[in-house]
Parts: structure tokens; C-alpha cells; sequence
């Protein structure tokens, strides 16, 4: 599985397909970020930013993986690891991906917002920082893994034209990020305005991703093996 | 390995590739598919292969294998030597026993330059070697060939027909489509042709047909022994 996994990693790198999902991250956190989030903004609704750019750009990263491998290629791979776990490869390659922008985007909304100090007395405030970060990383997971099962929902193997698999992706993303029962959103708006919204519990909203994310790995991958060539 | 009454369709509403396929690949058999064109026997040899699994019945037994594709995409980012590195680690090689393997195909095909050259970059005959060479990394277990030979140079050819014999002779088992009817005649292949989905083994000297003589063809499948609808093999084997 690991040899699965440097396969497509270094297929995504090497094709550059990566290259410009990382630029709609680098443009979503770096630059739009810093005109959406003042400077004395909240640690909370920076990191509730990069979580939320994280949708799109998963979904193109997987897209991206999804069609970089020409049909026979992918078929000389199954006949040597089996179809179902290198499709499950080609999965986690892009994911793995995702997960380390994500974590670049939480260390740059450190760095930049600065950690929670208590006013006046200028102590890090620990108990909050912790609390911040722990829920930025649950709703930068939450939003990976939503970015990812839309994509693998709507992108070959499973929908292999691509003009419907574009316009598809591009709207599931959309819904993913405004719709507000949708997990993603739900898991920005409770870090990023904790306590003026209802929304899910984060918890519930995880849960919600996996379930979703399980679902449409599954499909992709029975796909792959069933209705291929 | 055995297939049991495999069948294969692309989608719940589409027309059967190929079904009730039922066949016994022994350790050390060498099976060759027949048949004109998308008669299904890309089809079946992937299924054979692993790469895609039957819609129905089931395919059991199957041993580490390689498989050469009908045509090898040029269109992949990596050099020769790269890409069976890849390939290799997923076979399970690591180190030196990875290195030594992707030499001894390489040299084997004659083809050790083609360690640095871009996959992008190369012809027709260079990826085919690199095609090839994937195949035979593991060194034992199933090969499955689909035109395996097509474009590759007059050694290269005769290499691999070798290398056929050789993993017979192993024990390893071969499976495979060629247009060209003389191929690996002096090796005694099991006979199969693939005609309106359906499987049937060709026994006798129907002689080589290929696919130039359409009539001849038909006249040696009415004398062979047509094993349909899940028919077995009448000679015991010993199963993989």
C-alpha cells in the first residue's frame, strides 16, 4: 500500500498537477485572506478561513490525481498491487496533499494573527489557543475530507465526461461551502463565529464528513475495479 | 488458477464482453486467446490479469502477475528507469534485489539506456521494452500478455519469447493474444477462441489461424471441441 501510495504521490508531483491547486491555496489564505481577515482579527476566524479554501482545493487536487493516469498505465499497477487498493492509493495521495496545505494554512494564520493574549495584561491565553487550534484542525479535516468526496463523487471513475465532471465539481463545491447543512460549512462558521451561529456540533459535522467521504471512496473504488476500460 | 463461469460487462445496461468464461491455468501452462477483433479478448485478459474484476463468477488462485497492456501510454512524467522502480516496489522489491531486477529485464530486452530516458520522450519500440520489462519484474508467477510484441525489435521478440519459455519452465504460467499466427508455435499452447462473447477451446490441429482467415477460422472452430455455457476442461490438471 505504501508503494501504492509513492506511486501516485510522485505521479501528482511529477505531472505538476499540483501546482495549481497550490496556487488557489496560496491566493485564498495568503492574498484574499489577508483582505478578507484584518490584522486584529480573531485566531478562530483565520483558521476557519484556510479550512475553508481547503474545500476546492482538495476537490482539485483530486480531480487532478483522478485524471492523471492514462488507463493502461493504471491497468499495469492493478495487475501488480490489485485495483482496489491503488485506487484507494490514488485517494490518500491527494488527501495527504490537502492535509499538508491545510497545515501550512494553520501555521501562517499563526504566525500572522498571532496566539490569543488576555487583554491589557499581555498573557497567552493557552486554554484558548489550544481550543483554537483544536478546532481548526477538526474543520480543516472536516473541510478536507468534504473537499475530497465531492470530487471523487463527481470525477472519473464515477462521472467520466468531463464536462460534467468540471461543472459538477465546481457546484457541489459551491453547495459544499454556502449550503449551511452542509459539514464544511458548518465546521467554519462554529470556529469562526463561536457562539453567534447555530450550527452543528463540530462533532456531528465530523462524523458527517467521514460518513461522507467513506461513501464516495467506496463507490470510486468499486467503480475502478468493476467498470473500468 | 481457475475462472468460474467469468463474465464481463462496462455497465449494467451494456451488451456481455464475454461470458460463462470457465478455464483451469495450470502452473506451467501457457493459454493463447483467439479471436477477431473486440471479440472481448482484452477483455478477458484483464480480468485474467486482475485488473478488472467479473461481473459475474469468479476468478480464483490468481499468482503474483504482470501484465503488458494493449498499448503502453508514452503519457506518464517518469524516466525508464522510475517508473519500474515503481512498479517493482509494488511487487514487493526493495534495494538491491529491485535494482538487479529492472537490470536483468532492461539488459534482457536490450534496452539499459532506457533507464534515463523520459517515458514522454520515447517510440513506440522503447516504451513496448519498458511495457515488457514491468511485466517480468516479479520473475515468477503469471504473465499475461496482450500483443505483447507488437513493436518491439526482431531481439527484443525473440527475448521475450524466452522469457515466455523460461517462466514456463519455472513453473510460472502465460497467458496471452498475439495477430500474429506463428507465435510461440514450438511452445504447446492451450487454445482458446472468443467468438460472440463466448469462450471455446480449440483443439486438434485447426491450425494457426490469427485473424486473416475468417473462413478457415470458422471451419476449425466447428471441429473443435466447444466447451460453452461453463464447460470444463476434460483433462485433470493440476491446479495452481
Amino acid at each position: 500500500m505504501i508503494a501504492l501510495c509513492r506511486y501516485q504521490l510522485s505521479l501528482l508531483f511529477r505531472s505538476h498537477r499540483w501546482i495549481a491547486p497550490a496556487v488557489l491555496f496560496a491566493l485564498g489564505v495568503f492574498g484574499l485572506g489577508g483582505a478578507v481577515l484584518p490584522r486584529g482579527a480573531a485566531l478562530g476566524q483565520g483558521l476557519a478561513w484556510s479550512a475553508l479554501i481547503l474545500v476546492p482545493v482538495e476537490a482539485w487536487l483530486t480531480r487532478s490525481m483522478l485524471t492523471a493516469e492514462p488507463a493502461a498505465a493504471r491497468a499495469c499497477v492493478a495487475a501488480a498491487g490489485g485495483p482496489r487498493r491503488t485506487q484507494v492509493a490514488a485517494l490518500i495521495a491527494p488527501t495527504v496533499v490537502g492535509a499538508a496545505f491545510g497545515l501550512v494554512g494553520i501555521v501562517w494564520q499563526l504566525f500572522r494573527l498571532g496566539v490569543p493574549r488576555s487583554v491589557g495584561a499581555n498573557v497567552i491565553r493557552v486554554g484558548k489557543l489550544f481550543s483554537d487550534l483544536g478546532g481548526g484542525l477538526a474543520a480543516g479535516l472536516i473541510c478536507l475530507l468534504v473537499g475530497s468526496a465531492v470530487a471523487v463523487l463527481l470525477n472519473p471513475p464515477v462521472i467520466r465526461r468531463p464536462a460534467t465532471a468540471v461543472l459538477g465539481t465546481t457546484g457541489a463545491v459551491v453547495l459544499a461551502l454556502a449550503w449551511n447543512g452542509s459539514p464544511a460549512n458548518a465546521a467554519v462558521r462554529s470556529i469562526g463565529y463561536a457562539g453567534q451561529e447555530r450550527t452543528w456540533p463540530a462533532g456531528v459535522a465530523m462524523v458527517a464528513a467521514l460518513g461522507l467521504v467513506v461513501a464516495a471512496w467506496a463507490i470510486s473504488t468499486q467503480v475502478a475495479a468493476r467498470r473500468d476500460g | 488458477m481457475r475462472l468460474d463461469n467469468v463474465a464481463k460487462r462496462y455497465g449494467f445496461t451494456l451488451p456481455w464482453v464475454v461470458r460463462d468464461v470457465s478455464l483451469e491455468i495450470p502452473a506451467g501452462g501457457l493459454v493463447r486467446f483467439e479471436g477477431k477483433n473486440g471479440s472481448g479478448k482484452s477483455t478477458l485478459l484483464r480480468v485474467i490479469a486482475g485488473v478488472s474484476e467479473p461481473s459475474r463468477g469468479r476468478v480464483t488462485g490468481r499468482p503474483v502477475t504482470g501484465y503488458v497492456p494493449e498499448r503502453f501510454p508514452p503519457a506518464l512524467p517518469f524516466r525508464g528507469r522510475d517508473y519500474l522502480s515503481h512498479i517493482g516496489r509494488v511487487h514487493g522489491l526493495t534495494g538491491a534485489a529491485l535494482a538487479s531486477a529492472i537490470d536483468a529485464c532492461l539488459d534482457r530486452l536490450g534496452g539499459r539506456e532506457l533507464s534515463s530516458v523520459p517515458l514522454r520522450h520515447m517510440s513506440k519500440g522503447m516504451s513496448q521494452k519498458v511495457a515488457v520489462a514491468q511485466a517480468l519484474l516479479p520473475g515468477a508467477g503469471l504473465l499475461v500478455l496482450d500483443e505483447a510484441w507488437t513493436g518491439l525489435d526482431a531481439p527484443a521478440k525473440a527475448a521475450l519469447d524466452e522469457a515466455v519459455a523460461e517462466r514456463l519452465a519455472d513453473g510460472g504460467s502465460v497467458v496471452f493474444v498475439d495477430h500474429e499466427p506463428g507465435r510461440l508455435a514450438q511452445l504447446d499452447a492451450e487454445r482458446w477462441r472468443l467468438d460472440d462473447a463466448h469462450a471455446s477451446r480449440v483443439t486438434g490441429d485447426a491450425g494457426p489461424d490469427g485473424d486473416k482467415s475468417g473462413a478457415e477460422v470458422g471451419d476449425a472452430g466447428e471441429q473443435a471441441d466447444v466447451l460453452r455455457g461453463g464447460g470444463q476442461r476434460a483433462e485433470p490438471e493440476d491446479a495452481q
